[in-house]
């Protein structure tokens, strides 16, 4: 029920929420999006529960998403479980922006007793939270037979803060599904356990997926750990060119001569993005041995490939004793 | 600004059997007030042909009764 003091503008749209056509209650609920009138949040809120069609539930979601009036957040929760795509989908990005750090126990509850969509949009949104206190809600998760459910509470693990080791994470790493398995060879470089690098070594090398052996190099090149550097050196021979291109960042990181014979060889990849990265790790290296090669790169028809070759051999002849006439 | 004489050359296309009479949602939403109702009939019609392809009108439309037509060069 609305009180006395509405406008009676808005009163007559509020009134019209509750018209037995479908036609009136939509005209109604986009009418009254438009007034941007806060004494409408209260009908709204009761439009998420009593309305049936989903058109005007949408609606009334996103009229409340723009009134961002904390009031509505746990109305808005409960539509994360909506049998509706569009109410959803739609909640869930308005919830994006109203969430905080007080909303937390709701949603950790909605995580317990939800239905799948309600937990999944809820580990989304636990992402923007980033508290560590959601750990031991997210991780029955990884257990969960429906692999969207691992996928997203493996992505999430990655956003909590302080969260540096996850030993039930590691197992995701030989998940059957192709997915989850390129999710969690993400997460693997924000976390610290000790079987994180020889678990990302093997992806890298040995997995089927090429996104998977993709994103491995990119959590190496994070981890930036030199027990890597065998796995590193084999990823540089992969058939993908992307899994050579983030082998080679990672590279750059972790500098170690025996790279050198693979990283000269890059210089000549089909793909130029791979070449640059190879020049930029050969930088790094600073390996006189280097030399003659990049200096044919700077021909490269890629001018990314000749102005990192050019600074590439600017650092090598710069850390090279004033005596070499190299 | 010219009147538009044949509705189907407009870029604003409004599909009738989804407009609904009450709302005004497209109309109040246009930038270049071009957007009208039709007194006869209760339905949303682009009066004036010319418009911005900004399309709120489009998104905003509570039933998608309205379709933009936004020409080539443009898309």
């Amino acid at each position: 029920m609305h009180n006395t003091d509405m406008d009676p503008e808005v009163a007559q749209w509020v009134e019209m929420l509750r018209s037995p056509q479908l036609d009136d209650r939509l005209v109604a609920v986009k009418t009254l999006q438009h007034l941007g009138d806060e004494d409408a949040i209260e009908p709204l809120i009761g439009v998420l529960y009593n309305e049936e069609n989903p058109t005007v539930q949408e609606i009334a979601v996103t009229t409340l998403w723009e009134f961002a009036n904390p009031v509505a957040i746990p109305p808005l929760i409960e539509c994360l479980s909506s049998p509706h795509a569009n109410v959803r989908d739609e909640a869930l990005s308005a919830l994006k922006e109203l969430v905080s750090t007080n909303d937390l126990m709701k949603l950790l509850d909605v995580l317990q007793v939800g239905n799948t969509y309600a937990q999944l949009n809820v580990l989304v949104l636990l992402r923007k939270i980033h508290d560590a206190q959601a750990l031991p809600f997210v991780l029955p998760f990884f257990e969960s037979e429906n692999p969207t459910l691992r996928e997203a509470a493996v992505i999430t693990l990655r956003y909590l803060n302080q969260v540096v080791r996850c030993e039930p994470a590691l197992a995701l790493a030989q998940d059957a599904n192709a997915s989850v398995r390129r999710a969690t060879a993400l997460t693997l470089g924000h976390l610290s356990d000790a079987e994180v690098v020889p678990l990302l070594c093997e992806l890298l090398t040995s997995d089927a997926d090429w996104q998977v052996r993709r994103n491995a190099a990119q959590s190496l090149d994070l981890l930036a750990n030199p027990a890597a550097i065998a796995a590193l050196i084999a990823a540089m021979g992969d058939p993908e060119w992307q899994v050579r291109k983030f082998t080679a960042r990672a590279l750059q990181k972790t500098a170690d001569e025996r790279a050198l014979p693979v990283l000269i060889k890059a210089l000549a990849d089909e793909y130029s993005d791979v070449r640059r990265d190879a020049a930029t790790a050969l930088g790094k290296l600073a390996q006189a041995e280097a030399l003659p090669a990049l200096q044919q790169t700077l021909n490269d028809p890629d001018m990314d490939v000749r102005i990192f070759s050019q600074r590439a051999i600017d650092a090598i002849q710069k850390s090279l004793p004033e005596t070499s006439n190299v | 600004m010219a009147l538009t004489s044949q509705r189907v050359d407009v870029p604003v296309i409004v599909d009738e059997s989804k407009c609904l009479e009450k709302c005004v949602a497209c109309i109040e939403v246009c930038p270049l007030d071009v957007l009208v109702k039709n007194p006869e009939t209760g339905k949303a019609y682009m009066k004036y042909d010319e418009c911005w392809f900004c399309l709120p009108c489009e998104q905003e439309c509570p039933t998608g009764a309205i379709t933009v037509q936004i020409p080539f060069l443009l898309r």
